[in-house]
């Protein structure tokens, strides 16, 4: 059969005897449902096809149908452990839109929520990690340690996962009584339980090539490049604390499970920093009208999540919801190197390297 | 760090875990203590009241059946239909009120932003499993009363071992 008379779309690929083609997925190959296609030599690898797409949910599409209240809930659906800071550009943009000016009170409980939801995102990550690895104390660890902030945010927030708490304009509540006191306390065994995973704990991105390939957030940083927004763009009240971004030169898979980890210690710092300098009372939210409604006019806001930067452009029309909006995420960014990394790796190494990635399937097809 | 430090490193860690407290909290014998009677609203500064956002609560003496609340659900997750009562409230001329179904509310406590007459918070009852579907559309009479829970189990940090659960 001549590739002519094949539907459009589909080609005859040529078979060589040496060559397995092995589909890892598309069934949940940790978390989230996403494909690669191996193509193995007896052991190892000589191709790696990341095949992302099964967990589309038309995010993009449902915000133009939503106002900028309601967009909330379903915006931060794409990575539910890390809620704030996916739900964080989107607020600064429509605050942006809509001309709204945060309060000071509201600006440093974001940020603490935000970095709270980063050492969430981290130790569920971490744990899938040691799943992957084969480590049972590598996931029972952080599953259980992450139960400290979980419950802290769930005091903060009424939620445990899927806060819907920052909206355009501040957050959605005040927090409850003695939280400063709760907080420390938490943080700090926190920081004093993560310092021990130190006991506990293949594929090589150079820092040249981490640049061109565009890659972002633990990935970027674990490759020699000091590049995080809290840092390089400021937003909220980051620009008044003091972030020391952890920079790792090895480029393996090592150093990225490790940047995230010193992410986590330094975010118990932003927490305490933040806490001191938070105005003890005032307000946290600006009344908004009801259906309000941005001009004629477009903004791009990103902020740095637990994948790395994550962007939301949004253009609007002069009605009550986005005309368009758009979310650029890590998740997505960081894939593009798997099979530059993968490339004459052992297969056994595999889960080690993808999901070193910093990847999150969901989020990846939002 | 040689491969022998990290072994001994790594043995010692563990041995010193045997004497470290359990730290998981046995549900549901007992149940985390959650801050406040649940979410609630202020309409008048604009600002929600922290607390758990959990099964609605619905005061007929105040709802007014303007539909707001099922408005804004309508954008979220159409988890509200407003259904006929057979009650007679003099600010509720229609006899119509919210009824939730908690197959559908993902628990965002938007409506409960949306609703201007105080009649409409959030509580601290979670535990809404049912064997049917019908078991989940919680009607205004349903809505109306007040959960009983025992929660009162806390986080404890004052053991040396580590923190643990009540
Ligand atoms: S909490 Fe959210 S999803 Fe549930 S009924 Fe209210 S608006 Fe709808
Ligand atoms: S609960 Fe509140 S928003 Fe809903 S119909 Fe009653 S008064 Fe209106």
């Amino acid at each position: 059969m001549s590739s002519t008379s094949l539907p459009p779309g589909l080609q005859i690929e040529k078979v060589d005897e040496r060559i397995m083609t092995l589909n890892v997925g598309p069934q949940h190959p940790g978390s989230g449902h996403m494909r690669i296609i191996v193509k193995i030599d007896g052991d190892y690898i000589v191709s790696a096809d990341p095949d992302p797409g099964y967990v589309h949910r038309g995010e993009e599409k449902m915000a133009e149908y939503r106002n900028y209240i309601l967009n909330i809930p379903h915006l931060e659906r794409p990575v539910i452990h890390d809620s704030c800071n996916v739900l964080y550009p989107y607020c600064l943009g429509a605050e942006e839109l809509l001309g709204l000016e945060v309060p000071e009170r509201a600006k440093y409980l974001r940020v603490i929520a935000s970095e709270l939801n980063r050492c969430v995102y981290i130790q569920y990550w971490l744990a899938i990690y040691g799943i992957f690895l084969g480590h049972s104390t590598m996931f029972m660890w952080p599953a259980g340690d992450r139960e400290l902030l979980i419950d802290m945010l769930e005091k903060m927030t009424g939620a445990r996962v899927t806060h819907s708490y920052f909206v355009p304009g501040g957050i959605r509540n005040d927090v409850p009584a003695n939280f400063e006191d709760m907080l420390l306390k938490r943080v700090n065994y926190f920081e004093k339980r993560i310092k021990e995973y130190a006991a506990v704990f293949a594929g090589k991105l150079s820092r040249e090539d981490a640049i061109r390939l565009g890659t972002t957030g633990s990935t970027l940083r674990a490759s020699g490049v000091n590049f995080d927004l809290r840092v390089k763009e400021p937003y909220d009240a980051y620009g008044e604390l003091d972030v020391n971004v952890p920079v790792l030169k090895e480029g393996d898979s090592y150093a990225r499970s490790k940047i995230p980890w010193l992410d986590m210690l330094e975010s118990c710092n932003i927490i305490r920093q933040a806490v001191q300098k938070m105005p003890k009372s005032g307000s946290v939210r600006v009344k908004l009208k009801p259906n309000p409604k941005g001009g004629n006019d477009e903004v791009y806001k990103r902020v740095e999540s637990g994948r790395g930067s994550l962007g939301c452009y949004i253009v609007s029309r002069n009605t009550p919801e986005p005309y368009r909006l758009k979310l650029s995420v890590g998740s997505f960014r960081n894939l593009i190197c798997l099979p530059y990394l993968l490339k004459g790796e052992k297969l056994g190494n595999m889960p080690a390297v993808y999901w070193s990635l910093n990847y999150w399937p969901v989020e990846a097809d939002r | 760090m040689g491969t022998a430090t990290g072994i001994i490193k790594a043995l010692n860690s563990g041995i010193k875990h045997l004497a470290v407290k359990r730290f998981t909290l046995r549900y549901p014998e007992q149940k985390l203590k959650l801050v406040g009677d649940g979410y609630q609203f202020d309409p008048s500064t604009g600002v929600g009241i922290a607390g758990y956002k959990g099964r609605h609560m619905l005061f007929h003496d105040h709802c007014t059946g303007c539909q707001l609340c099922s408005i804004a659900c309508e954008g979220v997750a159409e988890a509200i239909a407003m259904v006929k009562v057979q009650e007679d409230w003099k600010q509720n001329k229609k006899a119509i009120m919210p009824q939730i179904d908690y197959g559908k509310c993902v628990f965002c406590g938007l409506c409960v932003d949306a609703c201007p007459f105080y009649a409409l918070y959030m509580t601290n009852d979670y535990e809404l499993s049912s064997f049917t579907k019908e078991g989940l559309i919680y009607t205004p009479a349903q809505l109306q009363v007040k959960p009983n829970i025992a929660q009162d189990v806390e986080l404890k940090f004052d053991n040396p071992r580590g923190a643990t659960h009540g």
